[in-house]
Order: structure tokens, then C-alpha cells, then sequence
């Protein structure tokens, strides 16, 4: 037995098993819609499932702000934990891999691969850092773009995605409303409320306060790691809701179930926020993390068009937009408000709720109820 | 079970036969989309069901309907004045929490609402609650207490009176028998089973 035959990500049936990322080098200047220029920039992709001979079954992944191209299958035969949205994207998932080319990309901006701060200035031959020009949901939806123009895709099928993966969906279809077909923007919102920028800046002043930052010109291995440890742990008690950590958690205690009487790990929720903060700053670059919730707070479909109505004026999609009950972070209202203004465009927009306990993640999780409802939007149609 | 089916779609034939080419409808408590699916292929209306039950939304969703998971109410005040060209509000009247409330709302939005409505009048439902004392069970509405939504039990002359009361003008008026088909000619309080107004203001 060997250990592909172990790995249940690689020998169950409805898995894409084995996968592996690609690199897409844009080698012209692409201007910031903050004015700036870089002279060329990466992307780092995934794709599942095939190009049809018609090429008009892809589908266009969007990432949330933590996310990244890496959304479904596994890299080697060892990995336990597949791409963070294995549940939908496979053969016979809601996102079927028969049926569709799966597509996605680490935001530009980014630290999985795609050029962001982190990466070198070719000018300078240095770490952009702070240099790098501020990036918004606009930046990387258009270099998005030109990924598919070199992929030579002609249209998608759709473009799908969660939170500021929801905020992407619905800029791809305001700027290419011929070139997408259907989007399905989920617990997501049109304009990032004064609540979710406040826990944006709690998370950023963690970073900026930390010593380490240094004016976020950190080494490569080094960096604020208790500033965005701290960013994270708050930002992920927003991801969940007051229900269901009381599920999850309640009180336990860690150990004995006895009180400690210290300022150490109590209780299992704490165990399980230290633990979200320590693996997150092994995978996520800490000036990211600022440039992407600036991207987030910057996002203001209504201001940006005049008003939400007058931004989906010439949108040509069919949408299917779903919210979640216990989304406190982008709540129902906020996604309401999205197909109340496509309808009143006289558009083909469609909402749905979804009761579930898991909070804004709710999009994320095992959920018969909305793979109902994406199979109903995306198959046969 | 097929003459329950075959009512569920009598009020549809008439109701679209109102409806013209082209036009824009809403339709309140518009279930699995059936209706509206109808609409779209024969008529190509711009049409939005609204609905509060998801399972049905996702009907809807297959059928390429566009819907709105959610409170009417709260859905048709986003809507400008006469957005649409008609609503219509099919067996959802008897259970909605403030019916004029919504009718008048669905006169802002349309110059045209049509209203299909179970005649609680019938002279059987009549009977069946003087021999029994019990709530009356029709075909559409087949539950025990117990099971059944909340029910407001309108007959044809309350209705009338709802629409004098707030001026409300009855463009048409169609009347069926007990069985849903045959068209009732006197005494529609009595003999009528199923009623549909068409309301402007």
C-alpha cells in the first residue's frame, strides 16, 4: 500500500485529487487605479476540469481576503488538508469538474505566489513593501482579465465567490458585462460598511503597532507575527457567530476542566483562536493583510457609480445571490440589497437565504442547502 | 390528488390570459415558480416571484425564475411607484399578515393587481361549518388546524367591500363554481368556489 492509496483526497470517488498551480507573467506595465505602476506582475493560478471545444464552461473562482488559488484538490499525495473550497469544486460537486474548467487565481496584491508587496521591485531590486501601489477589488478583477485573455477565454460561464471573493463577482460583472454569463456573489456586500471597516482597523493597528513592522520594511522570515496574530484571531471570531461557537466550544475547558486560575489557555476557544493565529502567519504576509482590507474598505459599488442602481446598469448576467442568516459580518440585508437593485434594473437576479449557524464562514462549510441551490443555478441551464 | 393539481393551475390559465406580451409582473408568494415559468416562455415578461420558503426559491432557480427569498413586504417597498405593469397575488391573500397593507402597496407598484382568492362564502364551506363547528378544509387548503398556515377566510362581498372601503376600482371580475371551472353565473357569495379581481386605483 502506498500512500496515495491512503489519502482519501486522492482514492475517493468525487475528488480532484492531485492538482498543481501555474504562473501567468504579465510583462507589461499595469497602472493601480491609485495612479501607481508596476512594470509587470504575476499571477499564480489553478485550473480544474477541461476547456470544452466550445470554451464556454468556465467557471471563475473568486478568493476571500485570507483565500488563494489554491481551492480545491491536494499538491502531493501527503496532503491532508485539501484547497479550501474542496467541498464545492469536483467531479459531481456543485461546481463539477465534469462539466466545468475551474479557474482560480491568487489576488494580485497577494502572498501565495502573485506579485504584492512582498515580491521584489524590478526597479529597485528590493521588496516593494509599502511601495507597492494600494490594490482594490477593481486592481484584481482586471488582472483577472488579462489571465483569461491569455488563457484565451472567451467568456465565463460564471464567476463565483464568498466575501471580497462577492465583492470581485460583482466588479466582473459591472466592468465585462458581456464577458460573464452568471455570477453567484455570496455573503458579500456592495459597500463595506462602518462596522467591518472598524474591525479592519483594529486588525491593521495590530499589525502597525507591533515593533517588528518596521514602517513594514520586515525581513522576509521576520515580521510583525504578534500584530498579525492578534489581526487574525479578532477578524476570525467575525467570520463565526454567537451560536455557533457556543456549539462548538461552550465553556470546555482545555485540560482537567478545572479552572486555572491564570491568564493561560482556559478554555477551548481560546486554544482555538491561538491556534487560527499561529498557523496564519506561516502562510499570510503581514502588509497583504493590510493592503487587502484597505481594498475591502475602499469598496463602494454605490459611490463609485453614483448608486448601486446606475452601477448595474448595463450588467447582462443572471445572478444567483446568497446570504446566510447568521452572517453578522455581511449580513442578509446587505446581500438583499444587491438583487433588490439589479431588479429594480429590470435584471435576472435571484436571492436565497440560507439558515445556518456558522456565521460569515457559513459559505465555506458542508451545507446541503446551498450546493441545492448552486446546482439548481449552474447545471442545465 | 388530480383534481387538487388541476385547481392549482385553473386560476394560472385565466390569470395569464390578462397578462400581456412583454409586460412586467410580480408575483406574490410565487412558489415553485410554475406561474411565472409559464409567463416567461409564452409571453417573455420580465417577471420576479417572491416566496419565504428557500427549498421553493430553488425551484424557482431551476426553472430559470427569478425570485426573491423573503418578506413581500419588505421586498415591494424597494420597488418605485408603478414599476411594475401588474402584481399578482394568487391564493397568497388569505394568509398574509396585513392584507391591505399589501393590496394597497401592489396598487402603488402596478397599475393592475390581480387577486385569486378561495370564496370561504361557498354555500359547502357554509354547510360544513354549521354541521361540524369545524375550520373549513378545501382541496387547496387541505390541512387540519393544526398543520394549516394562518388563515384569514375571506368570502366574494368582504372582498368587494375591502375594495369600496378604499376606493379601490375592479377592472374584472371572474367567478367559478365549486369545481373551479365552470363559470358561476348568480349568486357568486353562495355559489361561487374561486374569485378573481382585477383592481386598479
Amino acid at each position: 500500500m502506498n500512500d496515495a492509496e491512503e489519502n482519501p483526497l486522492l482514492t475517493r470517488e468525487g475528488e480532484v485529487g492531485l492538482v498543481q498551480y501555474y504562473d501567468f507573467d504579465y510583462d507589461h506595465p499595469f497602472i493601480f487605479e491609485d495612479g501607481q505602476t508596476i512594470p509587470r506582475f504575476r499571477l499564480r493560478y489553478e485550473t480544474y476540469g477541461r476547456l470544452n471545444r466550445k470554451r464556454d464552461n468556465t467557471i471563475l473562482i473568486c478568493h476571500a481576503l485570507s483565500g488563494d488559488h489554491h481551492c480545491a484538490g491536494v499538491h502531493t499525495i501527503r496532503d491532508r488538508k485539501p484547497g479550501w473550497w474542496n467541498n464545492m469544486i469536483g467531479p459531481g460537486k456543485p461546481i463539477d469538474t465534469n462539466r466545468f474548467y475551474v479557474i482560480c487565481s491568487n489576488c494580485l496584491g497577494g502572498c501565495q505566489g502573485s506579485t504584492g508587496p512582498q515580491s521584489i521591485n524590478p526597479e529597485t531590486g528590493k521588496p516593494y513593501n509599502l511601495d507597492f501601489p494600494f490594490v482594490t477589488i477593481g486592481d484584481m478583477v482586471r488582472a483577472q482579465k488579462l489571465l483569461l485573455d491569455h488563457l484565451e477565454i472567451p467568456e465565463l460561464y460564471a464567476v463565483v465567490g464568498g466575501s471580497m471573493g462577492g465583492m470581485q463577482v460583482l466588479q466582473w460583472a459591472i466592468e465585462y458585462p458581456s464577458f460573464v454569463k452568471r455570477m453567484i456573489p455570496l455573503a458579500t456586500t456592495s459597500r463595506q460598511g462602518a462596522q467591518s471597516i472598524a474591525f479592519n482597523e483594529v486588525g491593521r493597528q495590530a499589525i502597525i503597532q507591533d515593533p517588528e513592522w518596521k514602517g513594514g520594511n520586515y525581513e522576509p522570515e521576520e515580521g510583525p507575527r504578534v500584530g498579525l496574530t492578534i489581526a487574525r484571531m479578532m477578524a476570525h471570531i467575525t467570520y463565526l457567530s454567537d451560536k455557533g461557537m457556543e456549539r462548538k466550544f461552550g465553556r470546555r475547558r482545555r485540560d482537567s476542566g478545572e479552572i486555572n486560575f491564570s491568564f493561560d489557555v482556559d478554555f477551548e476557544v481560546e486554544r482555538y483562536l491561538r491556534y487560527q493565529g499561529q498557523s496564519f502567519i506561516n502562510r499570510f504576509d503581514a502588509n497583504t493583510y493590510l493592503y487587502f482590507t484597505r481594498a475591502l474598505d475602499y469598496f463602494d459599488l454605490p459611490a463609485t457609480y453614483g448608486s448601486l442602481e446606475e452601477a448595474f446598469a448595463d450588467v447582462e448576467v443572471r445572478a444567483l445571490v446568497v446570504g446566510f442568516t447568521s452572517d453578522w459580518l455581511f449580513p442578509p440585508e446587505q446581500n438583499r440589497e444587491i438583487v433588490q437593485a439589479l431588479l429594480r434594473r429590470r435584471k435576472h437576479a435571484t436571492y436565497a437565504e440560507v439558515p445556518m449557524d456558522f456565521g460569515h464562514d457559513s459559505f465555506l462549510v458542508d451545507a446541503p442547502n446551498l450546493y441545492a441551490l448552486m446546482v439548481a443555478f449552474l447545471w442545465d441551464q | 390528488m388530480e383534481k387538487t393539481l388541476d385547481k392549482r393551475t385553473v386560476d394560472m390559465r385565466i390569470i395569464s390570459e390578462w397578462i400581456e406580451r412583454k409586460s412586467s409582473v410580480l408575483d406574490l408568494g410565487c412558489g415553485r415558480g410554475v406561474f411565472l415559468e409559464y409567463l416567461i416562455k409564452t409571453k417573455s415578461v420580465f417577471g420576479v416571484g417572491v416566496d419565504w420558503d428557500m427549498e421553493k426559491v430553488g425551484s424557482c432557480i431551476k426553472r430559470g425564475v427569478p425570485a426573491y427569498q423573503g418578506d413581500l413586504a419588505e421586498l415591494m417597498k424597494t420597488f418605485p411607484d408603478k414599476f411594475f405593469d401588474r402584481v399578482v397575488c394568487s391564493r397568497t391573500v388569505q394568509e398574509l399578515n396585513n392584507p391591505a397593507k399589501v393590496l394597497l402597496e401592489a396598487l402603488r407598484l402596478a397599475d393592475a393587481v390581480t387577486v385569486g382568492f378561495l370564496n370561504y362564502g361557498h354555500w359547502r364551506n357554509r354547510l360544513h361549518h354549521l354541521l361540524t363547528g369545524n375550520h373549513i378544509i378545501t382541496d387547496a387548503d387541505p390541512y387540519e388546524w393544526y398543520e394549516a398556515r394562518p388563515t384569514h377566510p375571506i368570502s366574494i362581498s368582504e372582498f368587494e367591500s375591502f375594495c369600496d372601503r378604499h376606493n379601490i376600482k375592479v377592472t374584472r371580475r371572474v367567478y367559478l363554481g365549486g369545481d373551479w371551472e365552470t363559470p358561476c353565473e348568480h349568486m357568486y357569495n353562495l355559489l361561487c368556489g374561486y374569485a378573481i379581481f382585477e383592481m386598479t386605483q
